[in-house]
């Protein structure tokens, strides 16, 4: 177990940069999540942190040690690929005891290993098994027994639950979690899925470009994304943006609700909305359409629960409101979120 | 309801229509020659002559008792075990390089399929030149290294002719084996070996416990199909020795060839060349076996 430490690392390939001047802590023990869309350069920093790339600039520490220059092995990192990288020609039993059989670990220690590893990701039926004649769940568990048997400082994970189904992805994700804690060793995690980000994070680093955009547990991101990168990147629909002036308003499509939502002298902010399409979506409904009023003309979306009675159908303009609480501001010119204390500049703008 | 589909599924009466004309070409151009050579073994052929009296098992008799046969067969072997292995070892260890990144990669990977491309004629007329006593480049540079004091009779001692048909040989064929494993080579995935670099293997031990299992069945195939095409090599023999010196270089395609054109015993000839094909039947079977095992293995 340990703690990993990265210094302002970056990695850049042939005029392209992949990693710029990334600084992070994983606490010891942590579940960390880089998140970000393809090509954020969250799964550089992944490779760097394992030894497969070297830094361009920069150092990380695992542990007590810098290990910029460590050959993988020496670090005691174990990795769990997208697709497994299981070894085709070995048995499940062979593939989980690989890591100790090219340490020249006896054949006794060996078998004990495999057994405990194999029983803690529940695939003991199927260690006479070859990788082809098992599921994409049991593979996934197989790696992840792989990765266990060396008792490694730190979890490095790579999309691994990107190539199961969404059902099994779901109870995936939870076995993971739970496994984790058990484990209790320091994990690092990489997805471009927001949902496992969210679901599986102590905290989250989201990434985009290269740079780290946010580091915050999955509330804070949520709640206060630090840009409107984050705030669009986030949440499914993403936060709806009204530029007015030299800020911009963000506010989450499910706090954009019906004004007789709220109680009477409740802090709101009242907009008119011109619903234009109605989604049925089960427990939910999304209402498209654009808001007027005190705020520019813009396209919006409004998400509200099925339970929730709402009259404004296709078509009609409809009185909505959002709780001022819930109200986000960024800067205009850098798309940075504008701090608490410096708000009523918006607060009496809106109320015009 | 709408009328049936003229041809319906599983009715294969188009799909034999159609296979027909290909099916008739291979059956004139290769089955009725090799029925035709079962014929020619049992009868007693002479100079102009197509056919003659039937003289039974008589031809393989003298095939069987005869010492020219069993040198033949001695000299296959010897030419096709030296050819192959030293093919299968030079194409691995080029496979393996060239599949390596550094500059000029690609230059490299076409230089090496350059001996595969040359005609065989100008090829063995080339090394022919090179493996000269006197005048050969290759006797000059050895003495000039220090190999050798005196100017080897490459093609003119018993030995050293065996050895120098080998040596074209392998120049000549082993790109095919570089290509082939390197086909291979290139399919196994990346993060194969970065999980074992992280698992803490050796670059010897990923070779081994990684490489190796993955080329094997490929290796093993290609060493039966290299095996099979030496077996039956004809042109680069006949060109470099004709057989001699003294029949040192006489494999048993050579030795039909002799038979059947210079002694004009088409009988004999034909007898010595279904032995030859029984031989190849076995290593024929054995390849489509080793085949079909590995593709149910995919």
């Amino acid at each position: 177990m340990a703690r990993v430490e990265i210094r302002r690392i970056s990695k850049v390939f042939a005029e392209h940069t992949a990693v710029s001047d990334v600084d992070l802590v994983v606490q010891d023990g942590e579940f960390l999540v880089l998140l970000g869309p393809s090509g954020c350069g969250k799964s550089t920093l992944l490779r760097m942190i394992a030894g497969l790339e070297l830094p361009t600039s920069g150092d990380i520490v695992i542990g007590e040690r810098i290990a910029t220059r460590l050959q993988p092995k020496d670090r005691n990192v174990a990795m769990v690929f997208q697709n497994y990288a299981l070894y085709p020609h070995l048995t499940i039993y062979e593939n989980i005891a690989f890591p100790l059989r090219v340490r020249g670990v006896k054949q006794k220690a060996v078998d004990e290993k495999v057994r405990w590893a194999a029983n803690l990701v529940g695939i003991e039926r199927l260690l006479a098994r070859k990788p082809r004649q098992t599921s994409g769940g049991e593979r996934q568990r197989t790696a992840l027994a792989r990765s266990l048997v060396r008792d490694p400082d730190v979890f490095l994970l790579d999309e691994p639950l990107s190539n199961l189904d969404a059902k099994l992805r779901h109870s995936s994700r939870e076995e993971l979690r739970q496994f984790q804690d058990r484990v209790g060793v320091t994990s690092i995690y990489v997805t471009h899925d927001q949902v496992e980000a969210m679901g599986l994070g102590d905290r989250i680093v989201v990434m985009q470009g290269g740079s780290v955009r946010q580091v915050g547990t999955p509330e804070e991101i949520y709640l206060h994304p630090a840009d409107t990168f984050v705030a669009t990147f986030i949440g499914s629909p993403p936060m709806n943006l009204v530029t007015t002036g030299d800020t911009i308003l963000g506010f989450r499509p499910e706090n954009f609700l019906p004004e007789t939502n709220f109680a009477p002298g409740a802090d709101i902010m009242r907009v008119p909305f011109r619903v234009q399409r109605v989604e049925y979506l089960g427990g939910d409904r999304l209402l498209y359409g654009t808001v007027s009023g005190a705020l520019p003309e813009t396209s919006v979306i409004a998400r509200i629960p099925s339970s929730v009675a709402c009259a404004a159908a296709q078509g009609t303009e409809a009185a909505f409101a959002i709780a001022r609480s819930e109200l986000r501001s960024f800067s205009a010119s850098t798309g940075r979120a504008i701090t608490h204390h410096d708000r009523p500049s918006v607060r009496s703008s809106a109320h015009g | 309801m709408a009328e049936p589909r003229t041809v319906q599924p599983g009715d294969r009466t188009l799909a034999y229509v159609t296979l027909a004309p290909s099916a008739a070409i291979l059956i004139l151009l290769a089955g009725v020659p090799t029925v035709t050579v079962f014929f020619t073994a049992m009868q007693d052929v002479g100079m102009g002559e197509t056919s003659g009296p039937y003289v039974g098992l008589e031809n393989f008799a003298w095939a069987l008792q005869s010492q020219v046969f069993y040198k033949a067969l001695w000299n296959t072997f010897v030419w096709v075990f030296g050819s192959v292995c030293a093919e299968m070892v030079l194409g691995l260890g080029l496979a393996l390089l060239l599949n390596k990144t550094f500059m000029f990669r690609g230059v490299a990977r076409a230089i090496i399929l350059a001996p595969y491309l040359v005609p065989t004629v100008v090829a063995v007329l080339v090394w022919r030149y090179m493996f000269h006593d006197i005048v050969g480049v290759l006797n000059h540079m050895l003495m000039v290294v220090g190999v050798i004091d005196k100017p080897l009779l490459w093609l003119n001692s018993g030995t050293w002719a065996m050895v120098s048909v080998i040596i074209v040989g392998v120049w000549k064929f082993f790109p095919f084996v570089v290509l082939a494993l390197l086909g291979i080579l290139q399919s196994i995935p990346q993060e194969q070996y970065e999980a074992a670099r992280i698992d803490g293997a050796s670059a010897f031990q990923q070779f081994w416990r990684i490489t190796l299992p993955y080329v094997l069945p490929v290796f093993i195939l290609t060493a039966l199909l290299r095996t099979i095409w030496t077996f039956h090599k004809f042109e680069i023999i006949y060109l470099m020795t004709g057989g001699g010196p003294l029949d040192a270089t006489t494999t048993l395609p050579i030795l039909v060839y002799f038979k059947g054109f210079v002694d004009f015993e088409l009988g004999r000839a034909a007898a010595v060349a279904i032995l030859t094909f029984l031989i190849l039947v076995v290593l024929l079977v054995a390849y489509f076996l080793l085949m079909k095992r590995a593709e149910a293995r995919q």
